[in-house]
């Protein structure tokens, strides 16, 4: 309801600018294990796109070297426009680009509401001093953080949760409290990296749909990791598939769907799940 | 309008506490003053370093250092400034004035070399780091015990008297504030977030490296103020005050009280010197009960006494006490 | 030139000291992620192991060979068994928790044993035990004979101390290359968790990874005091430091780095106090570890492992 009161207000009606997130031939090396090769992206602004392969294909290591948790061993990342290779991601968050972790990274002790002001935090404006100070301005500063955390919260479904600590809520909403949280920093381009892992199906569709509404009530451009790809097909506009760190394809998901390299990386997942063989879903805290 | 009123909000804590150590202060014997001098010392210490340890989850051994880098100072301002008696000016006035200055000045050192250690330390993973600040640590006391003009080994005597119930535990005042209204402000949320899972808080926007530097600096200028404060208490400045088991004390204290607590760090480090100010008389084993403790509560309570609660937090919720996050 | 080799003499002798120690933070670490702050406290047992059995035996009076060798196998012994009962009951308690949880244990452990000795005695043995805080005496196992070779003053003591501590070494690197426990060893310090999955007892090869060290740290301690015999409950404090700073040098977790390490800084120590500031000895250890963990934190020898996220 609130939803675009709080919205970035990023990428507003610049159509045909440059895109939010690009990379190029972006590649990381672990000694001698090549992970991810000559990685390629372009994110125009309120794109949804899916990032998919089988496991260890990539993607999140494609995220991490995004993002700024690994610096690239080559090729050049760009967020809108500049190039952010070899920045700390403080600073890549900083110039819009917010992520989620596979393997959910709240911070456990604290509320979800801390969880969330600890990520509206780029946008508070009182120092050190004035906080220690008390000063009016700081008041102010907090309650204003605390209010926009709060919106976040609703936003995710998530007030009723406000003053628990984030360690004991439901594995779904942890979910979707990181969501929140990485809204709450303001992003242009958000990275979700496998949202959906450990739930079940009616919850996953149900979150997808959430994604969708929250890239169309912020504007934002979101890149989704996914590891189901008929659940991801849904929703995005394209998808880039990696496999051994190797990008076999990309395109809409109509086109990806049919290309044999996808069908053979996937072979005794997905591809069976489209023939309608029983494959078992909920598969919690797998990797990739 | 707002600037006095402003003014009064922030120093309100001081405001109503001066009097009223004050007039304790004259109840007080000698030998009372002086434990509970110690005890605030020892409170100011574990408080500021629970800001670091505690809130922020990095872990630091070597907090003697910094007294000593603030205790120095401080002697050194009173001992130049001692005779310095202006005309017009009442003397205990100029004194008091003069220790005001001494002690500032012994935060602002300390707080320098806390940036100087925390620069180059605070990049490395909790157990390095611990052994980093130890041997900052000693080389702060090697320094010391080398250089003349502080002494050498044999240190700094003659100092005057000057650290009275209402300093130490003014100084007392001052630290917790800070302590409290850090952990109000956003800023202490982004150390809780540090501690609590360095990688998110990073992808966050949080500069983990300059907020535990801060963190750190802000911790050694109170941990400056106690060591100034302990100097002029005991009127003798000696490396030998500020060796690494000091700083071993000071730790002990934040995990007896409960490592994020602030009141629990206060209530530790203030029952463990009353606690050890009665086994005076068994000064030897003073020690091993200290590292019984230690390992004692690691295997049976490893989160101190209060974990990181607040001794209010067990109080019923009153209808007055507003939830902070409702804000003014 | 005969000062340098005179510091080379020196430098080597305290370096293999360090080398020895280091090995059990080394180790321990590599098993465990765990710095074990006692570790320079079992050193200081060693010594004072060693003190008691050779007053027990005699060995002040008339020092024979086996009454040396009865005080070197005694004090491994017991030293052995102290760093068992110590990961025993101190340390495998808290192994599911927090690594700081660990440390601060091991912290209380170095007091309890620092402080624990210091107490005042209890009369019950000629020898008074617990020792008290005033230094003692190690009785000299063998007559000095020293040398002058150019210039250079060298001891037998430093010849034997050289001998024992490189055959210790040597020794250790079959045990840890060479055998099903090494093997073990290595296993569990790379992965701990799969190692137990594949069979591997990790309990059993933790304490004995402990035993290991702490049987080493008794034998720096004894070639320590039989040529400066003065030996007090805080001589473990700056060794054990140092050592520490050695194992981190040579990289931490490294079993040959170890060995580097220890000998390295045993030579800087020497050269920097003999030529430049002498006063500043205690310090340098302190100012190497800090500039390793800025340049190469992994150490020399020593690999990054990325945290995974």
């Amino acid at each position: 309801m609130s939803a675009a009161g709080v919205a970035a207000p990023a990428a507003g009606g610049e159509g045909g600018a440059a895109p939010v997130l690009e990379a190029r031939g972006v590649t990381m090396r672990f000694g001698g294990l090549q992970a991810l090769a000559a990685f390629d992206l372009r994110l125009e602004p309120r794109e949804l796109v899916g990032l998919i392969g089988p496991n260890g294909a990539g993607k999140t290591t494609a995220f991490n070297a995004i993002t700024g948790v690994y610096a690239p061993t080559g090729g050049e990342v760009r967020v809108g426009g500049a190039r952010v290779n070899g920045e700390r991601p403080h600073q890549i968050c900083a110039r819009g680009v917010a992520r989620t972790f596979q393997n959910i990274r709240l911070f456990k002790e604290l509320s979800a509401l801390d969880n969330v002001r600890v990520a509206c935090h780029l946008g508070a404006r009182a120092g050190w001093a004035a906080a220690l100070a008390l000063t009016g301005g700081f008041l102010r500063d907090e309650a204003r953080l605390t209010r926009r955390a709060g919106e976040f919260l609703a936003v995710m479904g998530l007030a009723h949760r406000r003053d628990e600590p984030a360690k004991g809520l439901p594995y779904g909403e942890q979910r979707r409290l990181e969501i929140a949280r990485a809204l709450a920093t303001g992003p242009k381009v958000l990275c979700l990296d496998e949202p959906a892992a450990g739930m079940n199906a009616s919850e996953k569709v149900a979150l997808m749909e959430l994604i969708r509404k929250i890239r169309d009530d912020f504007g934002l451009a979101i890149l989704v990791i996914e590891h189901d790809m008929r659940l991801v097909m849904g929703v995005s506009e394209r998808l880039v598939v990696l496999d051994h760190g190797v990008t076999i394809a990309r395109g809409t998901p109509e086109a990806v769907r049919r290309d044999p390299k996808v069908i053979e990386a996937y072979l005794g997942d997905s591809y069976l799940e489209e023939r309608h063989i029983a494959v078992p879903d909920d598969r919690p805290g797998r990797k990739s | 309008m707002r600037a006095p009123g402003l003014a009064l909000r922030s120093l309100l804590p001081f405001l109503l506490g001066l009097p009223a150590l004050l007039a304790l202060q004259g109840s007080l014997s000698d030998f009372w003053a002086s434990v509970l001098i110690t005890a605030g010392v020892n409170v100011i210490l574990a408080v500021s370093l629970n800001v670091v340890n505690g809130f922020t989850g990095q872990f630091s051994i070597g907090h003697a250092g910094f007294m000593a880098v603030g205790a120095y100072t401080a002697a050194k301002i009173t001992l130049a400034a001692a005779g310095w008696a202006p005309a017009g000016l009442p003397p205990r006035l100029a004194d008091g004035a003069v220790f005001l200055l001494a002690l500032l000045a012994g935060m602002v050192t300390a707080a320098l070399a806390g940036l100087l250690v925390g620069m180059p330390s605070l990049r490395l993973r909790g157990d390095y780091l611990a052994i980093v600040t130890l041997g900052f640590n000693e080389i702060i006391r090697v320094i010391i015990e080398n250089t003349a003009f502080l002494g050498r080994a044999t240190g700094l005597s003659g100092l005057p008297r000057r650290t009275t119930f209402a300093w130490a535990w003014m100084g007392v005042i001052a630290t917790v504030v800070m302590a409290r209204r850090l952990l109000g402000s956003t800023h202490g949320r982004a150390l809780l977030a540090i501690r609590e899972d360095e990688v998110a808080a990073e992808a966050m926007g949080v500069d983990t490296t300059g907020y535990k530097v801060k963190a750190f600096v802000v911790s050694s200028a109170f941990a400056g103020l106690a060591g100034g404060l302990l100097v002029h208490l005991i009127q003798l400045c000696t490396p030998r005050t500020f060796t690494f088991v000091k700083s071993i004390e000071v730790v002990v204290m934040v995990v007896l009280g409960g490592l994020g607590s602030v009141t629990g760090s206060a209530v530790a480090a203030f029952g463990l010197t009353l606690a050890l100010e009665g086994l005076r008389e068994v000064q030897e084993y003073r020690m091993v009960a200290y590292s019984l403790l230690l390992i004692v509560l690691m295997l049976t309570r490893p989160t101190g006494l209060f974990g990181t609660r607040e001794a209010w937090d067990w109080l019923p919720r009153l209808p007055w006490r507003r939830r902070p996050e409702e804000g003014a | 030139m005969t000062e340098f080799l005179q510091h080379l003499v020196n430098g080597l002798s305290v370096g293999t000291i360090y080398a020895l120690i280091a090995l059990g933070y080394t180790m321990v670490y590599g098993v465990l992620k765990l710095i074990n702050f006692a570790h320079g406290d079992v050193y200081m047992v060693g010594a004072f192991s060693g003190y008691y059995i050779a007053h027990a035996l005699g060995a002040g009076d008339r020092p024979t060979l086996p009454k040396a060798l009865a005080v070197f196998v005694g004090s491994m012994v017991v030293c052995g068994a102290l760093g068992a009962a110590i990961e025993r009951f101190a340390y495998r308690p808290l192994r599911a928790r927090p690594r700081l949880t660990a440390l601060i244990t091991a912290i209380g452990v170095s007091f309890l044993l620092e402080y624990g000795f210091q107490l005042p005695s209890f009369g019950l043995t000629t020898q008074p035990f617990p020792p008290g805080p005033t230094p003692r005496f190690f009785p000299q196992p063998f007559a000095r004979v020293s040398w002058s070779l150019g210039g250079v003053e060298l001891s037998n003591y430093d010849v034997v101390s050289f001998a024992v501590a490189f055959g210790f070494m040597l020794l250790l690197q079959l045990v840890v290359y060479r055998t099903r426990f090494g093997r073990a060893m290595r296993a569990v310090s790379f992965d701990a968790q799969v190692a137990g999955l594949m069979g591997i007892n990790v309990n059993r090869v933790i304490a004995g990874t402990f035993v290991l060290g702490s049987v080493l740290a008794s034998v720096a301690a004894l070639l320590v005091a039989g040529s400066r015999p003065t030996i007090n409950p805080l001589m473990g404090l700056m060794p054990g430091l140092k050592a520490f700073v050695a194992a981190v040098f040579g990289g931490i977790g490294n079993v040959p780095g170890a060995m580097v390490g220890g000998l390295v800084l045993g030579l800087a120590e020497e050269y920097v106090a003999g030529y430049l500031l002498s006063s500043y000895r205690d310090a340098i250890a302190f100012a190497i570890l800090i500039v390793v963990l800025l340049v190469r934190p992994e150490g020399l020898f020593g690999r990054v492992r990325a945290e995974k996220v």
